[in-house]
């Protein structure tokens, strides 16, 4: 058993379901698991930290802190870390977690693990397996040492189990002082699009040129807002105008590796396995039995999307009703 | 001394002196040139493709027209140059005529004069007419040209007037032997002018003729025209090989401190005596595959824009301060001009005078690429891919031979030694990993079998050849493959290759050997077509098919290898076999080549689309293709145009394999 950090991502106040899967993990695991929130009026998250687990949910709150900066969060986690004298300290492997989880490792002198995909707890030690060589290989990495053992952890590697809603978070403040720090976020200024992108996504749906018209790829957005997936598109498609090209999954785009990836209509020319080959699960809709997608689908259906696609979406609403 | 040898000594003297600072001014410069140039061997081949090139115009004529025009004015000029030295050298001294040859002899050489001023005239006008009538999108506006035009034209004006007043003036015996500029001596001897009047207008026309003379040769050294000086030697220090590798760098050398160009002053000699060989025809942007689809590159205008950077910099190159050289990439030689490049070799045969383009964007590519880090993201995962894979798509090696099983086919670690077969085959990874195009292996295997040939595959020894490494401009990487390639043929002591892919098979063939690996290389067309020829292969089956060929640019261009796959398709009872406009050395290229595989198209339309519209143009049931990257494009362009249901677009080994 150990005393375990959790740092709870949040943007606007909303949390990272990453952070929290890490925090469900520690709890599983028998360890004292702190949550810490830092920003400014992030108390509303509290509770959510404790209905995955957390014993204690500690709030860093400033309103220097509203916008994240590696600068100023760094701060904030050091002097959390050096309050509560953990042993270990997670975050997910986020753009997030992947710049301050450096940074604060040097300034707690802790070591870390970067972007593992499996936590085991032994007694007050950590060990983390992370994957080499494009998911070739994995190391298990164990910590040398009495340092703080610190991880920031993939996410959706873990899991989320179901949150007990019932539990309300025994939250204390700690306060930080933010003096002389060198940079100051002034503004976020955001691209348009509302959906994840295609590479963060747990989820995408994908489109090919037989969707035939940039208004057809709505379908593919319905099926993607409903089940919180991203939409991406083969660079046919993008090629043809129905798509941004920062939508494009394949060799000359984006490369991504979601839990599940939905191709629809997609034939799956080497150029676009290129791109999402890696997915967990593969699904494949596609009219063309002979397509080669099919060759590396775990779920084919051999159908015109525009009948199974608008099914799924709906079969999906009911299931969330 | 007269008045007249005296004005001359000074007029001559001054412009020949101007004219000599100009020209040393250029040959000082080629030779502050540092890259390293090639050696120039074979002789003998070299005064022949001069003597056909230069004195022939064999290269130029492949236009007809304009080329029988530049033919006229070449051979025109060579000839009233003689009539011009003699011209000088009366003016010095009037008794320096040639009449000395006797009369007849000189008759015959004042009508060549005459014939050949008229034929030179009618060239220009038709240069003229082309220039400013027709208007042939490729030549552009150009105020140099139009300048030459009128020298040119000035001169030839001149002679004529200059030899009518001659005759007017002073009837020389030979007389009848202007046999044009009498005619116009006649019209102008209508006016009435006494013999000491027209004299004196002779004189006048021979001053302004031989002002025109001496001020063209102050010209010439700052414009296109001096093709006249650098294309013969371009000529004949042309690649005379159709088969180029490209130039390796030795890396083990520590002393080589850049790789590539990053700056004009280090190309060679030979690159700067392409730059002054250009005339700007044009005739390289007309075929580039890049600028017909609306790319910031053309060939012609990169190497005018290379020409122009060393201009501009030449204080700083011939005071050896090549530290204050401005980068070779401005705001003309963009890095979008340079990745635009599909090193199809268009431009390098369409060249009248043998600049070879590909060699100067693959040398900005090394200095991009291997010394800044510059080049489309894209590529990024590519080279990573080739590093940790050896294949540019993220495919693992030990997947590598999983296309074969069940075949029964063998492996050279099953073989052993090459020596028990007839030849290797060399799958590449588009045949490895790419569904369509294990398809085309697998058609060619079954052609194998069915001619009874020994064949082995290196199986997850085999490794990317690097080509589009190296076209990209990391050398490095190429050789990292290359060299473990060369390292296991050779250990089965492999000496024959067949390969499906032309890319695989120009680097097997043409570029290996300087890794340490020599080995007899066919591609599959070639190998194909001898075993129709020898009867092993019968094709029988009727096809009643109309096929249009695409010519792939590393077969075609790069390997001179045109008929062998035509002779594949139309071996096969019932093929009608069409011709897309553009064919064999005028081919277009599918847009891949060059690494643009693994790059995006920001710019303009797309080289596949366009290629696809050609070949739907000939109506044509079925493409044959002999490139994987080719065989993709094009089935993506017939994507695109909504043809892929009625269009196939099928490898030559395929088509065969089901007519067999």
């Amino acid at each position: 058993m150990a005393k375990v950090i959790v740092f709870i991502e949040q943007r606007e106040g909303k949390a990272k379901k990453a952070s929290f899967e890490l925090v469900a993990a520690s709890a599983a695991a028998g360890n004292e698991t702190h949550a810490v929130i830092i920003g400014d009026s992030v108390a509303a998250i509290a509770n959510e930290a404790a209905q995955y687990g957390a014993n204690k949910v500690h709030l860093v709150q400033d309103a220097g802190l509203k916008l994240y900066s590696a600068e100023s969060y760094a701060r904030a986690l050091t002097t959390a870390i050096k309050a509560l004298s953990p042993e270990i300290v997670l975050a997910a492997h986020t753009p997030m977690g992947k710049e301050l989880m450096p940074t604060v490792s040097v300034q707690v002198d802790g070591s870390l693990a970067t972007d593992c995909t499996s936590l085991t707890f032994s007694g007050g030690k950590l060990q983390a397996k992370r994957p080499v060589y494009s998911g070739k290989a994995m190391v298990e990495v164990e910590f040398l040492g009495s340092g703080i053992q610190m991880a920031t952890v993939r996410p959706n590697a873990l899991g989320l189990p179901k949150a007990d809603t019932t539990k309300t978070a025994d939250a204390s403040n700690i306060s930080v002082d933010l003096s002389g720090l060198k940079t100051k976020i002034l503004e976020v200024v955001k691209g348009n699009s509302a959906r994840p992108d295609v590479t963060e996504a747990a989820i995408v749906v994908s489109g090919g040129r037989s969707l035939k018209s940039a208004e057809n790829f709505k379908i593919l957005e319905d099926l993607a807002d409903t089940v919180g997936a991203a939409v991406g598109a083969s660079r046919a498609a993008v090629d043809a105008g129905f798509r941004p090209h920062r939508d494009q999954v394949g060799q000359t785009g984006k490369v991504v590796s979601p839990t599940c990836y939905i191709a629809c209509g997609i034939s799956g020319a080497i150029q676009h396995l290129a791109g999402m080959r890696t997915s967990k699960v593969i699904v494949a809709i596609n009219s063309d039995p002979q397509a080669p997608i099919f060759q590396i689908a775990d779920y084919g259906v051999v159908g015109d999307l525009f009948q199974v696609v608008p099914a799924l979406t709906n079969e999906f609403k009911k299931i969330k009703e | 001394m007269t008045w007249q040898t005296f004005a001359f000594l000074i007029v001559a003297g001054s412009a020949l002196t101007i004219s000599g600072k100009r020209f040393a001014l250029l040959y000082r410069l080629l030779k502050a040139q540092t890259g390293k140039a090639p050696q120039f061997k074979d002789f003998g081949k070299r005064f022949q493709t001069a003597l056909v090139n230069v004195l022939g115009q064999k290269a130029v004529l492949k236009d007809r027209w304009i080329g029988m025009a530049h033919t006229a004015i070449f051979w025109g000029f060579l000839i009233i140059s003689i009539g011009t030295v003699e011209q000088f050298m009366m003016t010095l001294y009037s008794g320096a005529s040639f009449e000395f040859i006797g009369e007849g002899p000189y008759s015959l050489f004042i009508f060549c004069q005459d014939f050949f001023t008229a034929l030179v005239l009618l060239g220009v006008l038709f240069a003229a007419y082309r220039r400013f009538i027709l208007k042939p999108k490729h030549l552009g506006q150009s105020q140099d040209a139009n300048n030459v035009l009128m020298f040119t034209g000035g001169l030839m004006v001149s002679i004529f007037m200059m030899n009518a007043f001659h005759v007017l003036g002073s009837h020389p015996s030979y007389e009848n032997a202007f046999f044009i500029s009498k005619n116009l001596a006649s019209i102008f001897g209508t006016f009435g002018l006494s013999d000491e009047t027209a004299h004196n207008l002779f004189t006048a026309f021979k001053w302004i003729h031989m002002s025109l003379v001496l001020g063209f040769a102050v010209y010439i050294p700052g414009s296109k025209h001096l093709h006249i000086v650098a294309a013969g030697p371009n000529t004949f220090l042309r690649k005379l090989d159709r088969e180029k590798g490209m130039t390796p760098i030795n890396f083990e050398d520590e002393t080589v401190t850049q790789y590539g160009v990053a700056n004009v002053s280090q190309m060679s000699w030979k690159d700067a005596l392409d730059l002054y060989s250009c005339t700007e025809c044009g005739r390289c942007q007309s075929l580039c595959p890049a600028w017909n689809t609306e790319k910031p590159l053309s060939p012609k205008n990169l190497i005018v824009d290379i020409k122009k950077n060393l201009h501009h910099n030449k204080e700083a190159i011939l005071a050896g301060k090549t530290e204050e050289v401005t980068h070779i990439i401005d705001d003309h030689v963009t890095e979008d001009v340079i990745w635009a490049c599909t090193s199809c070799r268009a431009c390098e045969i369409a060249c009248p005078v043998f600049i070879e383009h590909t060699d100067k964007i693959y040398d900005i590519r090394r200095n991009l690429v291997m010394m800044e880090s510059r080049f489309p993201t894209e590529v990024q995962s590519v080279f990573k891919n080739m590093e940790t894979n050896g294949s540019p798509w993220a495919f693992s090696p030990s997947e590598r031979a999983n296309w074969a099983d069940g075949l029964n086919i063998k492996t050279m670690a099953e073989v052993g030694s090459a020596s028990d077969l007839d030849v290797l085959l060399w799958v590449g990874c588009a045949g490895a990993y790419d569904d369509r195009n294990k398809s085309v292996v697998k058609s060619f295997v079954s052609l194998l079998n069915k001619a009874s040939i020994k064949f082995a595959i290196l199986g997850t020894e085999e490794t990317c050849t690097g080509d589009a490494a190296r076209r990209i401009g990391n050398e490095y990487l190429f050789q990292t493959l290359a060299k473990t390639n060369v390292e296991t043929l050779n250990r089965y002591a492999v000496k024959k290759i067949v390969t499906a892919c032309p890319h695989c098979f120009n680097t097997l063939k043409n570029e290996y050997k300087d890794m340490g690996g020599e080995y007899e290389v066919f591609h599959h067309s070639q190998f194909i077509a001898h075993l129709i020829s020898e009867g092993k292969l019968k094709p029988q089956k009727e096809m009643n098919e109309t096929i249009t060929f695409h010519d792939s640019c590393y077969l075609g261009r790069w390997n001179n290898v045109y008929e062998q796959p035509r002779s594949v398709l139309t071996s096969i009872p019932k093929v009608n076999l069409v011709e897309m406009r553009q064919n064999h050395d005028q081919g277009l290229c599918c847009g891949a080549g060059g690494g643009r595989m693994w790059m995006e198209e920001h710019h303009g339309s797309r080289i596949n689309v366009t290629r696809s519209e050609q070949a739907i143009e000939t109506k044509a049931s079925t493409v044959a293709t002999s490139c994987p990257f080719c065989i993709t494009m094009i089935s993506d362009g017939m994507k695109t145009k909504d043809m892929a249901d009625k269009i196939q677009v099928k490898d030559i080994a395929e088509i065969l394999d089901s007519a067999t």
